[in-house]
């Protein structure tokens, strides 16, 4: 019930937006009511620990013979961290908006309390139904709103691109359901079947832009700084959901040390490009793919509870940083306690990050970890393309870093109260010299020019064709189009009656 | 009052006399006021049943004697009538947001009027009949006047009169098996033959060529409906078959041989409709997977084979009827509807790129459109006997994703400079925006069919036991 009225108060307070923009298009307390129904979801998401474990299940499907598993959602120590961050992100996009008035308006802030309510359904979902359908809806909203957003043939494909990659790791997620059934087992979170795992970390992975390494999202120059960071977090919270649902006997297998180096690469591409990104909004993407990584990293090396830290660490040290516009010195500073929650030092957010076993990986982990930490330091300091609170009325200086300093702290508390298994010491030497390597890597990016912002092209947005495994698939295709073409011609052309009853005999003689 | 006076000879006397009598402004509401009617009869008065409306008592008897030949609709055919005509009447109102030419209403209520013929004629075998007089009937919707009719029209007509005789003499040769079922030799003639009737009817592999061509010559509204229409009684009249025939249902090399039928036709579909540039015939692609994952239902070796054959059909002709409504208003502004005209057309018509796309997505089997819970439903089933044959249906849905993202490519590649548009009439907006709603409600709550599937199991009493 808890979570249905958590979801209730931001979709209600999407709806009261919606209409108050159509029939008083110049309310001036539009605003309030965004905040207010978001800060009511906040403290509703609170109110789930007094009762947490618990479910809310929709009426079933039917027939019920054909529809084993219901439409479930359960609040509990994995899906209750996530729930926090979602909500907390929204109330922070909503308290900072006041300071990017002049290009928003209801409708955006409808879309941010939409999509976080939407990513409270997908990161309580309890089965794979569910959270599929939630996959569902998160993928045509994003679709829709990228539509609308971007101009020009090249954006356009982007986004239909990245729209099917994601609706492939759908696919993915069907398929490991399939494979879970066909084993006997049936399709929920706490009895898969051990061949279904890997699928699931590539489904995952393949909405990530991890497995194989791609940029689903297309450019960032479109995508506003608020609305933006909603859809590009809150959408990758809801695949990172699942790698935490993943049990980790059934990850064991050959394909596992593969499926790690693919994610290495991933986390080293983007953290080599976030720590490049001429503006945090640019090596945005970058961000999500290095963080989303580490998180698959995590479930892959065994330890689920370390993919729940990456996903809430995306959102609220990622949120902190994309969301901080205004350029104030102490505010600045205090992102930097977001170095902390990356750091995996003992009781920071990500301490029970690395509780697996990474065997020889643990070099290229380091690395990629300090690179994500570095850029992190790097973009919370720099002012160039930063405002001033000084034009703002004297309550929005006080409101906007409010919104700020609220995903600060809950970086914090999440570390030591979080979840089951949060507040650890966690692999404080590895931990240690990941915090070692990313102040080197501070230290030098003034030094050395190959650390200077640049833009890459050895992997463009989204794109397929550059790497071998994209040029194979493009091979296929085109050679699947070539018989398709024959074979179309045959059967369409003038002697095709008599094809088509020859191909008709031979299968008869075939199958008797 | 009998049922088959009301459900087949009215139908077709309206459709004949708006084809003759009727003003065409009038004639799409006629015809859909009178299906909805129908349906809605169907669905409140049981059939054989008296009802007491105050003091005046009602019962529509079940059967009719015509020519010597019975035509029975029973209490359990009431939702199955009921959809039929629910869905055809969605199809003639949506006629005149389509643009289609007046005798689609007329014509096509005839042509539904006898497909219902085809369930209710005994013996049941007379279906054969009744379905080609139906793919006759379609040839002038098909083909305009003073028009030489185009090669698909001639294959359509072709296969779907050649399955005629081949069911008529399975008929003939099922009697014999039945009198001697060890007998392998005419057991194996028997199914052969029945296989090859039904492989015309629902334009098996390699018989569906004529499906993608007649998209590309004729009507897509018209065809949309064809599609819908004639595999779905034929689906029906083949279900009745293996209810009537226990060594057809029992038969393990007749089931492998449905499942290679079905499992092929969705693969190869899938990789056809990858491949195409023209949007016509990828959904005749879409329509023929479709028809593949129906046959696949049909040979499931499970008790819920019609439970998850009707969650097949009643979703198909949604979806068909948005994605044939939808391609229409964009054929009237792109005449060919290849790759090279649509170019950057969601911009002009969002609401009808908007629904195309919706519906191709839900025959992709994506969450939350009317699709997914059937496709779900068959999978899980599938997957219990054959992970090989979940792969093959896989992979041509995933041929069917590559179609769509293909397609929503080419509809939203337009110049940087172009506006955004709403070419769209609010009578095509309402019917689109009707159908899309649809989609999204069959998709999230497939409980809504119930009151119409939970009865159809009766209506074949051996299947699923």
């Amino acid at each position: 019930m808890l979570i249905l009225i958590s979801c209730s108060l931001l979709f209600i307070t999407t709806l009261a937006l919606m209409v108050l923009q159509v029939t008083q298009p110049n309310a001036r307390y539009a605003w309030l009511v965004a905040v207010g129904g978001s800060l009511l979801a906040l403290i509703s998401v609170f109110m789930w620990l007094a009762q947490a474990p618990f479910d809310m299940t929709l009426p079933a499907w039917q027939p019920q013979t054909v529809f084993i598993n219901p439409i479930q959602f359960r609040a509990d120590k994995l899906s209750w961290p996530f729930a926090l961050s979602i909500t907390a992100l929204t109330l922070t996009i909503l308290l900072t908006a006041i300071t990017r008035s002049a290009i928003t308006n209801s409708f955006t802030w409808a879309g941010t309390l939409a999509l976080g309510g939407i990513g409270l359904l997908a990161v309580t979902a309890n089965n794979p139904l569910t959270l599929l359908l939630v996959w569902g809806a998160l993928d045509i909203t994003e679709l829709m709103t990228q539509l609308r957003a971007v101009d020009g043939p090249a954006n356009n494909e982007k986004v239909v691109i990245s729209f099917s990659t994601r609706a492939l790791g759908i696919g993915l997620l069907l398929w490991a359901n399939i494979v879970s059934i066909a084993q006997g087992n049936t399709f929920d979170f706490q009895s898969i079947a051990p061949a279904s795992g890997l699928y699931l970390v590539a489904a995952a992975g393949l909405r990530l832009g991890v497995l194989p390494l791609h940029l689903p999202y297309a450019s960032e120059s479109t995508m506003r700084r608020g609305i933006g960071t909603s859809l590009r977090l809150v959408s990758a919270v809801s695949s990172l959901v699942l790698l935490a649902h993943i049990p980790v006997g059934s990850l064991t297998s050959a394909l596992t040390p593969f499926l790690l180096g693919l994610a290495i690469v991933a986390a080293l591409y983007g953290g080599w490009m976030w720590l490049r990104a001429p503006d945090e909004l640019t090596g945005r993407p970058y961000w999500v793919i290095s963080l989303a990584a580490l998180s698959v990293i995590s479930a892959l090396s065994g330890s689920p509870l370390g993919a729940v830290a990456w996903g809430c660490a995306l959102i609220l040290v990622g949120g902190a940083l994309f969301l901080a516009s205004v350029q104030q010195v102490w505010l600045n500073r205090a992102l930097l306690i977001g170095v902390w929650s990356l750091s995996s030092l003992p009781f920071s957010l990500t301490a029970s990050a690395w509780l697996g076993s990474l065997g020889f990986f643990i070099p290229f982990v380091i690395v990629a970890q300090a690179l994500v930490m570095a850029g992190f330091v790097r973009h919370a300091l720099r002012s160039a393309g930063r405002t001033s609170l000084e034009s703002q009325p004297g309550w929005a200086n006080k409101i906007y870093p409010t919104g700020i300093i609220l995903l600060i702290v809950f970086q914090l508390l999440l570390g030591l109260t979080g979840w089951d298994g949060a507040s650890q010491i966690g692999a404080w030497l590895q931990a240690l010299l990941t915090s070692l390597l990313a102040f080197g890597l501070v230290w030098a990016t003034p030094r050395f020019r190959v650390l200077n912002p640049i833009r890459a092209h050895w992997v463009s947005p989204a794109m397929s064709g550059v790497t071998t495994i994209y040029s194979s698939l493009w091979v296929i295709y085109r050679m699947l189009g070539r018989v398709s073409q024959s074979i179309t011609v045959t059967l369409e052309g003038e002697g095709g009656i008599m094809w088509t009853l020859l191909f008709l005999v031979l299968f008869i003689s075939l199958m008797t | 009052m009998s049922a088959p006076l009301i459900w087949i000879l009215i139908p077709f006397v309206v459709g004949f006399s708006i084809l003759f009598f009727l003003h065409q402004r009038f004639a799409p509401l006629i015809a859909g006021a009178v299906s909805a009617i129908l349906a809605l009869i169907a669905l409140i008065f049981p059939i054989d049943t008296a009802l007491l409306l105050g003091s005046i008592s009602i019962k529509i008897s079940a059967s009719i004697q015509f020519f010597g030949r019975s035509f029975a609709l029973n209490t359990a055919d009431g939702p199955l009538i009921a959809i039929i005509y629910g869905l055809a009447a969605m199809w003639f109102f949506g006629t005149e947001a389509s643009g289609t030419a007046n005798r689609f209403v007329s014509l096509g209520l005839m042509i539904v009027a006898l497909l219902t013929a085809s369930i209710a004629v005994e013996p049941f075998l007379f279906a054969a009949l009744l379905l080609d007089m139906a793919a006759m009937l379609a040839i002038p919707l098909l083909v305009p006047i003073y028009q030489k009719p185009g090669r698909g029209v001639i294959r359509f007509l072709t296969y779907q009169t050649l399955a005629m005789p081949f069911i008529l003499f399975s008929g003939w040769m099922l009697a014999g098996v039945e009198a001697s079922p060890g007998d392998v030799g005419s057991t194996l003639q028997a199914g052969t033959i029945l296989g090859l009737g039904f492989a015309f009817l629902l334009g098996v592999f390699p018989l569906y060529n004529w499906i993608p061509m007649l998209m590309e010559e004729a009507s897509p509204y018209v065809t949309g409906f064809l599609l819908w229409a004639l595999p779905t009684f034929t689906i029906i009249f083949a279900l009745g078959f293996l209810d009537r025939y226990t060594w057809l249902r029992t038969s393990p090399q007749i089931s492998n041989a449905i499942q290679f039928a079905g499992v092929f036709m969705v693969a190869s579909g899938g990789l056809f409709a990858s491949q195409q540039k023209h949007i016509g015939r990828i959904m005749g692609y879409a329509a023929i997977v479709e028809t593949g994952l129906l046959i696949l239902a049909m040979g499931l070796k499970s008790t819920e084979v019609v439970n998850i054959t009707f969650l097949l059909l009643i979703p198909r002709g949604l979806e068909l009827a948005v994605w044939a409504l939808a391609l229409s208003i964009i054929k009237r502004k792109a005449y060919s509807l290849r790759f090279s005209e649509i170019q950057g057309m969601a911009r002009s018509y969002p609401v009808a790129v908007a629904a195309l796309i919706l519906a191709h997505l839900s025959m992709t089997g994506f969450p939350l459109l009317a699709g997914f819970p059937s496709r779900l439903a068959l999978w899980q089933e599938l997957a219990r006997q054959s992970l090989a044959t979940s792969f093959w249906v896989f992979v041509g849905l995933l041929g069917l994703l590559i179609a769509v993202a293909r397609t929503l490519a080419v509809f939203v590649m337009a110049d940087e400079k172009k506006a955004w548009e709403w070419n769209e009439s609010w009578v095509q907006t309402t019917m689109l925006g009707l159908g899309v709603i649809g989609l999204f409600i069959l998709g999230m709550f497939p409980q809504t069919l119930q009151p119409f599937i939970s009865k159809l199991p009766t209506l074949f009493e051996h299947l699923g036991q």
